[in-house]
């Protein structure tokens, strides 16, 4: 009876309707943990909320402003070479204004908004952090604090950033751009769409490898062999005998002597050539 | 006026001595390379998360290792992030829908529908802002693949903290290890936070084809299942009725994405009243909370995961950022028929780290269950020293008890698993007696790290008695602290500097050395069937005239040393 009604249980676990489409979440029943950070079980959170405490500097809110961010692959399209962006990419507020931002996760994983670089008498770990598993929405709230800076805001999920969910808040005039902010600013380091092929290809190893291989093949490429010595052992022996024959003789007359040795076999030769050749008419 | 004949012959000698062999005959001197940063062989992760405790009720047992896993993350990871307090949840990384537990519909005191979330991280990958990757994730010092890993669901930062770029501790690799029981409710919902698509399969895990509202449920685009699309979500669905030692794994251009690191053990346990099991086991190892099964017949368990990465492949997500481009050179570009692996590991790590999170731990007269699955591409022979186990299951089947095979070499054909058992009794047979003994891959290059050995997936089997205070082993061999360097891993450290006094097989420092030319004429080494590539010259006739010259100039030297004696001390006296 028992295996029947687990077995019932089972079909009715499979039936449950929880592999259709997940219904869009909006998370305010957050439960608050302290230090501005509030959480709920089905992946809302909000890091570094402030409502109320004005930062140092600021005498009064400049203004009370709210604003809302969608994040999600398809905001990508509009920026080839991205997949995951926000719908804005940039932001500016003047100092000391109270922002609420609701954020929106278009997709069905988390996303984040994230922002570092506030005070950390006032933000845990300086920063601000929205974080929310799609579809939904969470919303939260923070001050800035005086003095012109650009805040980076970007989801810290393992490479979200990278490929385009980035973008920067400026407080009054800011201090200057960020980089790889989609439609905005460029790389530092720039991709290479070049259509180079590796130059360290299979067929130059093997030329490196044959050349090595020939190079112990041929073996001693000295001038320095046995040769060498029964050369010079000749040379030693005929050289008196050279004295000899050229002595008293300048060095010119040594070489119009030599040229006419060798005038002499060419004349020799062109002998043997041409008859030869009459040889071979007679026939 | 001085004659000096001897002295234009010397003179003359020594212009010639190029040619000759040379009386300078020193080799070049040997110099010690510094090392550079040395890390400390145990990072002391933690001390206190070794000793066995309860936490949140969940019993965990000791694990001696230098880097131990986080008690906390094991009670998330048993009992649900639904089922564990606020504070024990906020000490771990988990998202708060991480793992869900609930619905014990047997009443049998456990849970029995259990949905386990993962997402996709990229390890090591690029950054188009510096040039660094993030978040990092090293398998040995400074050795840092581009990898792809299934994650459990975490919240908040990829990092450890905002100064560094160190991967949280549930981003790493290997995927995870899920544990379920026989019989539960699963569903798997894969979250895909990566740029590409990817599914899950779900390989020997008993499993429907269509889910129950008919879609495809086995993780194959070509046949049963859509892309889960970059921000998009899916739930695998099953409920097995076997347990085993399983896998599963990326089915999307497989043969890249599984080797990039998209591939997981999956162990379904026997079914028990009351039996909780650890969901997940992050970087595999050391099974904290064994399920009732294993505790029958087992004192400790330990799951392991062995992989191969060809650093080819693992770079092309280190150099480009626009996602186009990766997949231009990653499913087009880049061939795997001509692929070779380069760094081999072992539940993530390569050697040296094993040493901090892979070791076994022994003592005398226990059974110990170890779980090991190849996901590289090639056939592993899995040797143990000092031990010979027995197989009692290959892919999760239970091998006929009679006639079950004890080895010293376990082979592991790609995506096969071994079941092994481990019993330590010292008979000189199972047990060779207590001591520090390695285990490894017996193919050689499995124990090097881009061919620099030691390194590879080397681990150890250490009885407690030769354990240190940091849970490493105490070795009486060689210092290993040498490859804790970035030097020794990226081959600028000789392997054996300063094995003696004098350093004799130390770093050449050859600069500015001039070899003098040999002394001896070593014939051309023709060996046969080379010959063919190149005749070797024949520089006989030149050598002859060469010599005939040098003959005729050393003549001439000596007719005319007076001569010449006296021109050289008029040069001298013109100056």
């Amino acid at each position: 009876m028992i295996k029947h009604l687990s077995i019932a249980a089972f079909a009715l676990a499979l039936s449950a309707p929880v592999l259709a489409e997940k219904e869009f979440e909006d998370h305010t029943q957050m439960m608050n943990h302290g230090d501005g950070h509030l959480m709920d079980m089905t992946g809302g959170m909000v890091m570094g909320q402030n409502t109320d405490v004005l930062p140092g500097g600021c005498d009064s809110l400049a203004a009370t402003k709210e604003i809302t961010v969608h994040a999600g692959h398809k905001y990508a399209e509009k920026f080839p070479g991205r997949m995951f962006a926000f719908d804005v990419q940039e932001y500016q507020f003047e100092p000391c204004t109270k922002l609420t931002v609701n954020f929106i996760n278009d997709d069905s994983v988390r996303h984040q908004w994230m922002m570092h670089g506030l005070p950390k008498y006032l933000y845990p770990k300086g920063m601000f952090h929205l974080e929310v598993t799609g579809p939904g929405k969470v919303t939260g709230t923070l001050i800035f604090p005086p003095g012109d800076k650009t805040y980076l805001v970007h989801c810290d999920i393992a490479q979200h950033m990278e490929k385009g969910m980035k973008g920067q808040l400026k407080i009054g005039k800011g201090n200057g751009d960020l980089p790889s902010i989609p439609g905005v600013t460029a790389y530092v380091i720039q991709d290479d769409y070049s259509d180079k092929t590796d130059s360290e290809s299979i067929s130059d190893t093997v030329v490196e490898e044959i050349a090595e291989i020939t190079d112990k093949v041929v073996g001693n490429d000295s001038f320095f062999s046995g040769l060498t010595i029964i050369g010079l052992a000749i040379g030693l022996i005929i050289a008196p005998l050279l004295a000899r024959k050229f002595k008293d003789m300048s060095a010119g007359e040594i070489v119009t002597y030599l040229f006419d040795l060798v005038k002499q076999a060419i004349d020799m030769a062109m002998k043997l050539i041409s008859w030869l050749i009459g040889l071979v008419k007679k026939n | 006026m001085q004659k000096n004949p001897l002295g234009i012959l010397l003179g003359a000698a020594v212009m010639l001595m190029p040619f000759a062999a040379s009386a300078a005959v020193s080799l070049p001197k040997t110099v010690e390379v510094d090392r550079g940063e040395v890390e400390p062989v145990c990072n002391e992760n933690n001390p206190e998360w070794r000793l066995a405790q309860t936490v949140d009720g969940v019993n965990i047992q000791e694990s001696l290792r230098c880097s131990p896993d986080n008690p906390s993350a094991i009670a998330a990871q048993v009992k649900g992030t639904n089922n564990i307090s606020m504070e024990t949840l906020m000490d771990t990384y988990y998202a708060a829908d991480g793992i869900i537990k609930k619905n014990d519909m047997d009443g049998d005191g456990d849970p029995d529908l259990i949905i386990i979330k993962l997402e996709v991280a990229e390890l090591n990958g690029h950054s188009p802002d510096f040039n660094g990757l993030v978040p990092t994730f090293d398998i040995a010092p400074g050795v840092q693949p581009g990898m792809w890993v299934f994650a459990p669901k975490s919240r908040g930062m990829a990092t450890n903290s905002f100064v560094g770029t160190d991967a949280n501790p549930l981003l790493r690799a290997p995927s995870p290890v899920i544990r379920v029981e026989q019989g539960d409710t699963i569903w798997i919902q894969l979250e895909n936070t990566h740029y590409f698509p990817h599914t899950i399969h779900l390989h020997g895990v008993d499993h429907p084809w269509v889910d129950s509202s008919g879609e495809g449920n086995d993780g194959v685009p070509q046949t049963s299942d859509k892309f889960v699309l970059p921000g998009q979500s899916k739930t695998y669905e099953i409920r097995p009725r076997v347990a085993g030692s399983f896998v599963y794994h990326c089915h999307v251009q497989t043969h890249v994405h599984l080797a990039m690191g998209l591939v997981g053990m999956f162990v379904v346990e026997e079914n028990r009243p009351n039996n909780w099991v650890q969901t997940f086991n992050v970087g595999a190892g050391q099974v904290r909370h064994p399920s009732k099964a294993i505790l029958e017949d087992y004192d400790s368990e330990y799951d392991l995961h062995y992989h191969a990465m060809d650093k080819e492949l693992h770079s092309i997500i280190q150099e480009s950022n626009d996602p186009r481009l990766i997949a231009k050179k990653m499913n087009r570009e880049y061939d795997m028929t001509d692929s070779t692996e380069d760094y081999h590991t072992l539940n993530g790590r390569s050697f040296p780290y094993t040493l901090r999170e892979s070791i076994i731990v022994a003592e005398p007269d226990k059974n110990i269950k170890l779980r090991m699955f190849n996901s590289s591409g090639e056939t592993l022979a899995m040797h143990t020293h000092g031990h010979k186990g027995t197989i009692t299951h290959y892919d999760g089947v239970e091998h006929n008890p009679v006639a079950q095979i004890t080895r010293d070499v376990y082979d592991l054909a790609p995506a096969q698993r071994n079941d092994l058992k481990i019993n330590t009794t010292d008979d000189g047979f199972h047990s060779y007696g207590e001591g520090a003994w390695i285990f490894h891959d017996h193919r050689e290059k499995g124990i090097t790290t881009n061919g620099m050995n030691p390194g590879g997936n080397v681990s150890a089997l250490v009885y407690k008695k030769y354990l240190n205070e940091v849970g490493l082993p105490k070795t009486i061999g060689e210092s290993i602290m040498p490859l804790f360097t970035k030097k020794f891993q990226d081959r600028k450290l000789p392997v054996w500097q300063n094995i003696d006094d004098w350093n004799s097989l130390g770093e050449i420092d050859a600069d500015g050395y001039v070899a003098p030319p040999a002394s001896k004429m070593a014939a051309a080494d023709v060996t046969p069937g080379s010959a063919d590539i190149q005749v070797p010259e024949d520089n006989s006739f030149r050598n002859l005239i060469f010599g005939l010259f040098l003959g005729l100039c050393a003549y001439l030297l000596v007719v005319n040393r007076t001569k010449l004696s006296a021109m050289i001390s008029s040069v001298k006296g013109g100056s």
